[in-house]
């Protein structure tokens, strides 16, 4: 049965409409996944080095024994936040003469099949037969790489195990995170123990003592069995699904937008849609860590004005980059809806524009602490503030028109790569570009300000253009309309 | 109301709509019936220029529909759930289609209180999402949407198929009303032939993307109706089969 399972689950993989992407992307994805392997391996293999030049005066198995239980708990973090439950993919079979034992230790097994479980071994793999099997021999060894394995299952089982927990009930993710801050900060901030001493108390015992990896071994087991009656006992779909408590949701207004009409209601619902959403919500939410961005570039005195320009650029812009990339994919789900009534197409613009221009301001007045770095540095954000509501919005609304591909707002923003296509790869160019071409060769003929001038007024005249630009855009929509409403009906 | 001239719809070489004339005039109320893959829907998405046809066009009130936005003034659809906006409250979408009518909240509040026995009391101020709403509420909210459009034009695709037993009777009420009363063109499909000649003056039958039957609605349309769908069967017998199945 489970084989059956497994067909079904790779059929699913390679069927699925994230798969089916063009070529382009595929190509691209695989490129970042391979060099982001090759990382991982690279920190591997060089383990002993890194390990070596972090604590000079130690034994490197020692410091190394040290650092495994340490990397588990951020492991577990890490896993809190980005691993997926294999859940709902059972729906299709609960009502059908199968064992719930086979369904559930399906549903355990595949668990297992995450990128997660693969780093551990090769982060640490490398390590342990470069050093630990020519110092302490072959039992060790793999005694020292059974007990890695048992610890990522355990970890991997214990981080869904919350998860699912978590799902029935919010506060469960609270304590799991503020437990594992106080264990962190129990080492690191009020020093009551070292979790690199505890660490090195297994491992280093371990060496001497090669029955000790029994206790992760049995940890790993319970934790799975754990999980196991857990979802026994849970089989049903509303505690599987990833919805949570429902929470009696209220209409909400945003009296400022009612100012602006028509234009205003459809900034106030996409503003609804992007706080409403998991995965528009991450982009806003990205958006405000990138207002820390200037902070690592600006505390470095080697850094250059011209550097400047590109930060200025991404942190009054960032939301524009970030979510304008997808649109119009956000509102896939009703464009139909937005297509049939009466809503101007230039109304749907300037209610984008609006939006843009609020969130960019917001932006650029949020990073006017920057004003230590001088007064200058307050310029440049503000001429990028112009570029980016003239130009960007612009580029980026171009781009809309050429984007087709739905995106499905109830998923997750982490490793969903849906709605991705070769139009935000193209749309980065000339981002990135644009004001580079400009600024550049005025600052190589040593007229700085003038370059941030000439930036500052192409801003300004797209911004009073802007109805032009409207009515261009409205008739490149006009013959592109068909081919996107209908991508956006493929789900 | 609406002039239909050789409209054609090409998938993959397959016509899967082909009407070489169609007129509906206004205030008839028009039930289009047909088995899956008839090309109701399409037809539909076509009226509301929705997706291109490859040939022909589509004249409403005289103006083409295509790229045209004069007809949405007038007209009211609800498909399926892809018209509504899912992550907003019914009141705030309703406020939302209410503005873009140029009607204020206490407008809408007023159409909403007349329409409140259809609602049942599972819509309005229930503290959900739309998307949170059984698939027969949000086509409550959906109709619900059109009808506070006060639309010339009314179209709904399959609006009995969610909905339970005492909706299905309420809306039938509501579109007998809209029609009779306020000079509505109502088009509505459905597989429930029960109801769509209870409701609808003509009817269009079609097969394979051609409309193949075009009738005023009589006493005897719905055996008719029944014959051509029962396909060999003896007819009593498979009209009973027919309402179970849905």
């Amino acid at each position: 049965m489970i084989s059956t399972f497994f067909d079904h689950e790779l059929k699913a993989f390679w069927r699925s409409k994230n798969t089916g992407k063009s070529i382009a992307v595929k190509v691209v994805m695989g490129i970042l996944i391979f060099i982001l392997f090759l990382y991982v391996l690279a920190l591997g293999l060089f383990m002993d080095k890194i390990v070596a030049a972090m604590s000079p005066n130690e034994d490197l198995t020692v410091a190394f024994c040290g650092i495994v239980l340490v990397y588990f708990l951020g492991d577990l973090l890490m896993r809190l936040q980005l691993q997926e439950l294999p859940t709902l993919k059972v729906q299709p079979y609960l009502h059908l003469p199968v064992k719930r034992n086979s369904v559930v230790g399906y549903l355990a097994l595949t668990a297992l099949l995450s990128f997660f479980n693969l780093w551990p071994i090769i982060i640490f793999g490398p390590f342990i037969l470069k050093i630990i099997l020519p110092a302490s021999g072959a039992v060790t060894t793999i005694v020292f790489i059974v007990s890695i394995i048992a610890l990522s299952i355990f970890n991997n089982y214990l981080a869904l195990y919350i998860k699912r927990k978590a799902n029935l009930n919010g506060w469960i993710f609270l304590m799991a995170g503020a437990v594992l801050t106080l264990a962190t900060c129990g080492d690191y901030v009020w020093h009551l123990y070292s979790l690199k001493a505890i660490s090195y108390l297994f491992f280093g015992n371990l060496i001497i003592k090669p029955y000790l990896v029994l206790l992760p071994l049995v940890l790993s087991v319970a934790m799975y069995y754990v999980n196991f009656y857990y979802l026994k006992g849970n089989l049903y779909l509303e505690e599987l699904s990833s919805k949570k408590d429902v929470i009696r949701k209220s209409s909400t207004e945003i009296p400022f937008l009612n100012r602006f009409g028509n234009i205003g209601d459809l900034v106030a619902n996409e503003v609804k849609l992007i706080l409403r959403n998991k995965r528009p919500r991450s982009a806003l939410i990205m958006g405000l860590f990138f207002m820390f961005y200037g902070l690592i570039f600006y505390t470095n005195p080697k850094i250059g004005e011209g550097f400047k320009v590109f930060v200025g650029m991404f942190m009054t812009g960032i939301f524009i980059i970030n979510y304008g990339q997808f649109m119009f994919s956000w509102q896939a789900g009703h464009f139909d809806g937005l297509l049939v009534s009466k809503i101007k197409f230039t109304d749907f613009l300037k209610a984008k524009y609006l939006l843009f221009t609020i969130v960019s301001t917001v932006a650029f007045i949020l990073t006017t602490p920057y004003v230590y770095f001088g007064w200058r540095t307050v310029l440049i954000h503000f001429v990028m503030y112009l570029w980016n509501l003239g130009i960007n919005t612009t580029i980026v609304l171009y781009f809309a028109n050429r984007n087709y591909k739905r995106i499905d707002l109830s998923k997750g923003a982490s490793f969903n790569w849906e709605g991705v296509g070769a139009s935000q790869l193209l749309l980065s160019f000339p981002l990135i570009l644009f004001p580079y071409l400009i600024y550049l060769p005025f600052k190589y003929l040593g007229y700085t300000n003038a370059g941030l001038a000439v930036l500052a007024i192409i801003g300004v005249a797209f911004i009073i253009t802007r109805d032009f630009w409207i009515k261009k855009l409205e008739a490149d929509f006009y013959t592109k309309r068909f081919k996107i409403a209908e991508g956006f009906r493929n789900k | 109301m609406i002039e239909i001239k050789n409209l054609k719809k090409i998938y993959n070489g397959v016509t899967v709509v082909n009407v070489p004339h169609l007129q509906i005039n206004k205030g008839e109320s028009i039930g289009l019936v047909g088995n899956n893959g008839a090309g109701k829907t399409t037809l539909f998405r076509m009226i509301l220029d929705l997706i291109r046809c490859d040939s022909g066009e589509v004249l409403s009130n005289g103006v083409n529909v295509a790229g045209g936005e004069a007809w949405k003034n007038y007209t009211a659809s609800y498909l399926d759930e892809g018209f509504l906006i899912d992550y907003l409250t019914p009141e705030e979408y309703f406020y939302f289609i209410g503005g873009l009518h140029q009607q204020n909240k206490a407008q809408v509040d007023e159409k909403l209180a007349g329409i409140s026995e259809f609602f049942n009391g599972e819509i309005i101020n229930k503290g959900k999402y739309i998307r949170d709403l059984s698939k027969g509420n949000q086509c409550k909210v959906g109709v619900g949407a059109c009808l506070l459009q006060q639309p010339e034009l009314l179209m709904l695709d399959e609006p009995f198929a969610n909905i339970d037993p005492s909706t299905q009777f309420r809306l039938k009420n509501i579109l007998k009303d809209q029609n009779k009363n306020h000079g509505v063109t109502t088009i509505v499909s459905s597989h429930d032939l029960n109801h769509v000649t209870d409701v609808c003056e003509r009817i269009l039958l079609m097969e394979k993307g051609v409309v193949i039957k075009d009738i005023a609605t009589s006493s005897s349309t719905l055996s008719e109706l029944e014959e051509y769908f029962g396909v060999g069967q003896s007819t009593a017998a498979y009209a009973v089969d027919k309402e179970e199945n849905h």
